[in-house]
């Protein structure tokens, strides 16, 4: 289990978390050698979360467009709505392993926060989620279902009311609380070894993908696509495929598209500094003061990226790239009607530079896009933005 | 003005028990910011911890966070502290705590270079973990700029003695399982329990006699600093229980007396 990737990862943390991270690395180094632990995991993955997801070929969509192949992988049909579902679970099993009595989580789109909150039903654990109030705002349903789930959701006023603000309140909690409680975080970020455990968690994408296009095609796919807010539906769908010859290839939020905007592209437009508990790329001013972002998309309005990103970008194995508000949008309302799925505004990103990618490549050539969840949550927020004409 | 750590290590072979006061530089006007820390000279303050705003203060509790935040509104810089920080160095000995990625940015050797120039003999970030303390403590031999490092409640005995080991200055022994200031939380976390000091102290002490070792998160009265320096610490490090004075405007004469009454 990795701690650096090249330069970056590591544990920049208060002396107060050093222990609990450390029991945390030791107790997944065993969790993951034991075969019970593994089936527990498994069965509930299939029975309660409906994995595996299907590789699904969207051949409407593909025959609009008329190049590469488009293939979707349907995260958005595990249970609870994403990809969250897979990480959740398997860190929930770890909290009862640790004798955590108390989950606590951050959540942005509210995909994760709901996720945990299943988990916490599930597997008796208290729960507590923090949420910017401004996410908590436009990802309304998300926070319903949270409650209705039994986890108390508690709102974050600071600075910029997003997904970095809860992660900050979830680690003073974690602070505070160390011994009794359990940070399920939520995406491939924070200090180690979160991000490997998340990674590992997810990599059951990648690996399902590499199976099922065996299946389909008897071959890999040519280029594999996902959007990347912390990055942890990307890494788990790259990871299995690092050392395949698949074109990888990672999207970032643009945001409004402005100028002078820097969106929520890290990877594209910040440069390395240490942010909770992870040295990375962040977007930041010339003191190293973190930046507000922006993004229609909650899930991917971050500062930060996962470290092991930072790293596959600096290794050049992984592209990444970002696409805007609009170009997101315009994706989704595309896959609604072409194939009548409904899709989150996170991967609406990803399908987007797909689609662009697919018109100049060949009919032969197969994409896969990791649509990571379902846009219920969404449906406010598309609501108010003009449909494409 | 003499340096941090070798004041503390002197007060210490004296048995004489050191008060250290955080505030946030930048969180009031200049001319305000520094006639209280003459006022807290006056009150018998043994040195100041210069705060530097960083946008996501992960170790903070309600009242600091809210002093950075209002130190960044008001456009503080680098620059700014270290025009602060050479007026502060000329009246206490001074220390800057900030988080670690505004010193990256500014560069290590840049910053401890600047530092330095500036008076300052101590450095404190919290995100700061002693595997990754290395570079900054390489800076010492040049600069005579401390890195300290903190232990906190949860420290093992095994961790103890390698931060008792390479912490410079003094050992700051954090309180309590939580975050600065206390009880005055946005949630119900920061009501952190604090940790039995006595037995840390103790084998501080034993692996490194000359070692001040200073308690610091959630002191705020008499008996918080009573009950430290019974349980063998050297000193104590007031912040909130300063900060939320001074950003609530009380005068320099106000906050003196406040301290005044904590040294008893
Ligand atoms: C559906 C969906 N996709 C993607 C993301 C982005 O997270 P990550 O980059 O960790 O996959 C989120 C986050 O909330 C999400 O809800």
């Amino acid at each position: 289990m990795p701690e650096w990737y090249g330069s970056f990862g590591g544990a920049y943390v208060p002396e107060t978390l050093v222990p609990a991270l450390k029991a945390l690395e030791e107790a997944w180094r065993t969790a993951r050698r034991d075969p019970a632990f593994k089936a527990e995991l498994a069965r509930l993955s299939r029975e309660w979360g409906g994995r595996p997801t299907p590789l699904y070929f969207a051949e409407n969509l593909t025959r609009e467009i008329g190049g590469a192949q488009i293939y979707l992988k349907r995260e958005d049909l595990v249970h609870g709505g994403a990809h969250k579902f897979n990480n959740a679970l398997g860190q929930a099993l770890l909290a009862k392993r640790l004798g955590k009595t108390r989950l606590i989580a951050e959540t942005g789109a509210g995909q994760h926060g709901v996720a945990t909150a299943m988990v916490g039903a599930k597997l008796a654990l208290r729960t507590e989620v923090y949420m910017g109030s401004v996410d908590m705002e436009r990802q309304k349903p998300n926070v319903l279902r949270m409650r209705l789930l039994g986890a108390t959701v508690r709102p974050v006023d600071h600075g910029a009311k997003t997904l970095k603000e809860a992660i900050n309140e979830a680690f003073r909690d974690w602070i505070t609380n160390v011994q009794t409680t359990y940070y399920l975080i939520g995406s491939a970020v924070g200090p180690h070894p979160f991000p490997s455990i998340v990674s590992d968690f997810q990599s059951v994408i990648g690996k399902e993908i590499l199976r099922q296009s065996k299946q389909a095609w008897g071959g890999h796919p040519d280029l594999v696509v996902a959007c990347v807010g912390g990055g942890s539906n990307a890494i788990g769908t790259f990871q299995p495929m690092l050392r395949t010859p698949v074109k990888l290839l990672g999207v970032e939020a643009g945001g409004s598209g402005s100028s002078l905007a820097v969106g929520s592209a890290s990877l594209t437009k910040g440069r390395p500094g240490v942010l909770q508990g992870m040295r990375t790329y962040l977007l930041q001013d010339a003191e190293g003061q973190v930046l507000e972002t922006e993004s229609i998309a909650a899930g991917l309005d971050y500062a930060g990226v996962g470290p092991e990103h930072a790293f596959l970008k600096e290794s050049g194995r992984v592209e990444y790239t970002s696409v805007t508000d609009r170009e997101a949008l315009d994706a989704f309302h595309r896959l609604c009607r072409a194939e009548g799925i409904l899709p989150a505004l996170e991967p609406s990103h990803a399908l987007a530079e797909a689609m662009r990618r697919a018109r100049d490549l060949p009919k032969t050539a197969r994409i896969v896009v990791t649509l990571s969840g379902r846009g219920d949550k969404d449906l406010e927020v598309v609501a108010q933005h003009a449909p494409p004409g | 003005m003499p340096h941090l750590g070798e004041t503390l290590a002197a007060r210490r072979r004296s048995k004489q028990s050191s008060l250290l006061v955080y505030m946030m530089a930048g969180s009031v006007p200049e001319e305000r910011f520094l006639s209280t820390v003459d006022a807290l000279k006056t009150a018998g303050v043994t040195g100041l911890e210069l705060g530097f705003p960083f946008s996501d203060p992960m170790a903070e509790g309600p009242v600091i966070q809210q002093a950075a935040t209002d130190a960044l509104r008001q456009g503080f810089h680098w620059p700014d502290l270290l025009r602060l920080l050479s007026a502060c160095s000329q009246r206490l000995p001074c220390a800057v705590m900030t988080y670690l990625n505004p010193v990256l940015q500014r560069g290590e050797a840049r910053a401890f270079e600047e530092m330095h120039g500036a008076g300052g003999s101590a450095l404190i970030l919290p995100d700061l973990p002693v595997e990754a303390a290395g570079p900054f403590r390489a800076l010492r031999r040049k600069e005579k700029v401390d890195t300290v490092l903190l232990a906190s409640p949860a420290t093992t005995p095994d961790r103890l003695s390698l931060l008792v080991r390479r912490t410079e200055g003094f050992l700051y022994l954090v309180s309590r399982y939580g975050t600065t200031g206390a009880g005055e939380g946005t949630t119900p976390s920061t009501q952190g329990k604090e940790g039995d000091l006595g037995p840390l102290i103790a084998r501080a002490h034993e692996l490194r006699p000359d070692l001040p070792v200073l308690v610091g998160f959630g002191v705020r009265s008499r008996e918080d600093v009573e009950r430290h320096r019974t349980s063998g610490a050297d000193g104590v490090i007031v912040g909130s229980a300063v900060q939320t004075r001074l950003s609530a405007g009380r005068s320099p004469e106000e906050i003196g007396a406040f301290v005044a009454s904590l040294l008893g």
